[in-house]
């Protein structure tokens, strides 16, 4: 029953921090628009509105709609690839000092590689297309989430082991009742910093190895000096990654952990 | 109220009729398994044997000079409540993560009903000093845990007659972190005497409590020791606290940890909170931490 005040007071501060945002937000698009108009080039820099009638025209075409489905199926798909590797990995090793032993050295060694040093090799092996995507992204999201996981592991409470095993916990139960639960704050956030990352990988995946999608519609009209569909997809990936983003904190905070949230 | 100390203060570490070690009676693993209606009569003291034991038990950290406890050997009978006081680094602690089997002791042995005691087993509760809730389950779920693991029927029955018991029903969907600290530890003891341990052992579970507080739970404690009568180990550093709630106030010495003396408390049972004031009870505690003081300077020194 606690809680930072009454409802109408919880909503008036709500109100406040909606205001605040939509202010931010106007004042960036006006000096967007002063910048622009100084520059004098489309090309170099156009305005919110173009950028805004392009986004139309896009969504008439069809075309945003296309690269938008083909980039959020392959976040998706590389963050589930990322994500059922890695939280398991995370919390076995946690586990065992001896798998620790043995693959702890390996991590350290492939983490630095950043997910663009693996295209070619991702496409030499599935050539073009999703496969080297869902790769790259898998790539990208799979240490965040990995690392946050093994931290939860490992900072497991001894008292709430002991206290466990002194109730009757078997070794199998340990792992599924105390240290997965016990890790499960650390995991959310390393998913959606693990988002995150797949989306900045899947525009570099795209820019390289794939024929659609957001990241190839940055390249093309990179190339075609179209700037302000240039903008349309950077826009779009920052506005659906952060309603993502956005949306996993909601699920974070009502199904993953809520008892770090108690209403 | 209270009856005069009248039994000799002094008392061999090792109990009567220790030495009937062998073929007792062997002890099933549970006591009691299934049975969605607990009985509050699962902890039938077996004649005369002890409950627990501990023989010349010594205990050394890796890398220190001097073993934390050193040839330490004591009987707890069924039933008893026995508390363990001393200054801290004395291993009262260590000692009781001993009786947990959390620990195994680097020298010597230990025995829960006669049988070498090698591992933690839901036959001993513990209550830890604070933080030991899973703060991911709701409080009826912390208390349904080892019920759960057991595969007792209806361990949510169990969990809410035990929340009944410490008065605590009407908390049972809270998130622990939403308790005071008191409520938790009502919550710690209602989940460690969920699977109807024969021993409770107990951890300091008062010490980071306000007084006001702790006073309360001292009092509840023992009206829930009355009804189940659980063998209980009780670690603390407070004097009157150990005088009030035990049988046999069990005090150690420090480096190395050994037992300096063990001092029955005869005073009648139920206890009420002004027993602190009669001249019995100052009596014991003037003994006590004059013995306490005695072992204080000598490591001060």
């Amino acid at each position: 029953m606690k809680g930072p005040g009454n409802w109408p007071e919880r909503a008036s501060a709500a109100a406040s921090t909606l205001l605040l945002g939509a202010i931010g937000l106007a004042l960036f698009l006006a000096i967007w628009t002063f910048a622009s108009v100084r520059l004098g080039s489309a090309v170099l820099l156009p305005p919110p509105v173009e950028v805004f009638w392009t986004y139309g025209e896009l969504i008439a075409d069809g075309t945003l709609i296309k690269d938008v489905r083909a980039s959020i199926v392959r976040v998706f798909a590389g963050f589930l690839i990322a994500a059922s590797l890695a939280v398991p990995l995370a919390l076995l090793l946690a586990y065992s000092r001896i798998l620790r032993g043995l693959v702890m050295p390996l991590v350290a060694l492939i983490r630095p590689i950043p997910p663009i040093a693996w295209i070619p090799l991702a496409i030499l092996w599935m050539g073009l297309g999703d496969p080297p995507s869902f790769f790259i992204t898998a790539i990208a999201a799979f240490f965040p989430i990995f690392l946050n996981s093994f931290a939860g592991g490992t900072s497991l409470e001894a008292e709430h082991v002991n206290a466990a095993r002194s109730l009757g916990a078997k070794p199998a139960a340990l792992l599924i009742t105390v240290m997965l639960p016990s890790a499960l704050p650390m995991i959310a956030t390393g998913l959606r910093i693990g988002l995150g990352q797949a989306w900045m990988a899947v525009v570099t995946a795209e820019l390289v190895a794939a024929q659609s999608g957001l990241g190839y519609l940055i390249q093309i009209s990179r190339l075609n000096l179209e700037t302000a569909r240039v903008l349309v997809g950077m826009t779009v990936i920052g506005l659906l990654g952060a309603v993502m983003i956005g949306a996993l904190g909601v699920i974070e905070r009502r199904a993953i952990v809520p008892w770090h949230y108690p209403r | 109220m209270a009856r005069g100390v009248c039994e000799h203060s002094l008392r061999a570490t090792e109990s009567p009729l220790s030495g009937a070690s062998g073929g007792g009676p062997i002890s099933p693993r549970l006591h009691i398994v299934g049975g969605g209606e607990p009985a509050p009569e699962t902890v039938e003291p077996k004649a005369g044997l002890p409950r627990l034991r501990l023989e010349n038990v010594t205990i050394a950290f890796k890398g220190r000079r001097r073993p934390a406890v050193e040839d330490v050997s004591l009987s707890v009978g069924a039933g008893e409540f026995v508390a363990l006081l001393g200054p801290s680094g004395c291993g009262k602690s260590t000692l009781l993560n001993v009786f947990a089997g959390f620990r195994a002791p680097t020298r010597g042995h230990v025995y829960l009903d006669e049988q070498p005691h090698l591992g933690p087993s839901a036959r001993c509760g513990i209550v830890f000093q604070k933080h030991s809730l899973f703060p991911w389950m709701t409080v009826i779920d912390n208390v349904a845990f080892g019920p759960r693991r057991l595969g007792f029927e209806n361990p949510r029955g169990i969990a809410h007659e035990l929340l009944e018991m410490v008065g605590l029903a009407d908390v049972a969907d809270a998130w622990p972190s939403s308790l005071s600290g008191g409520m938790q530890q009502r919550v710690g003891i209602a989940r460690a005497l969920a699977t109807r341990p024969p021993v409770l052992l107990m951890d300091e579970p008062f010490g980071a409590l306000v007084a006001q507080t702790r006073a309360l739970m001292q009092e509840e404690l023992l009206s829930i020791w009355d009804k189940l009568r659980p063998t209980v180990v009780f670690v603390t550093h407070d004097i009157e606290e150990a005088i009030f709630l035990a049988d046999r106030v069990v005090v150690m010495e420090t480096l190395p940890g050994r037992i300096a003396r063990e001092i029955p408390i005869s005073f009648e049972r139920p206890r009420a909170p002004d027993v602190t004031d009669t001249p019995a009870f100052i009596e014991r505690r003037r003994e006590i931490t004059e013995l306490i003081r005695a072992e204080a300077r000598k490591v001060f020194r």
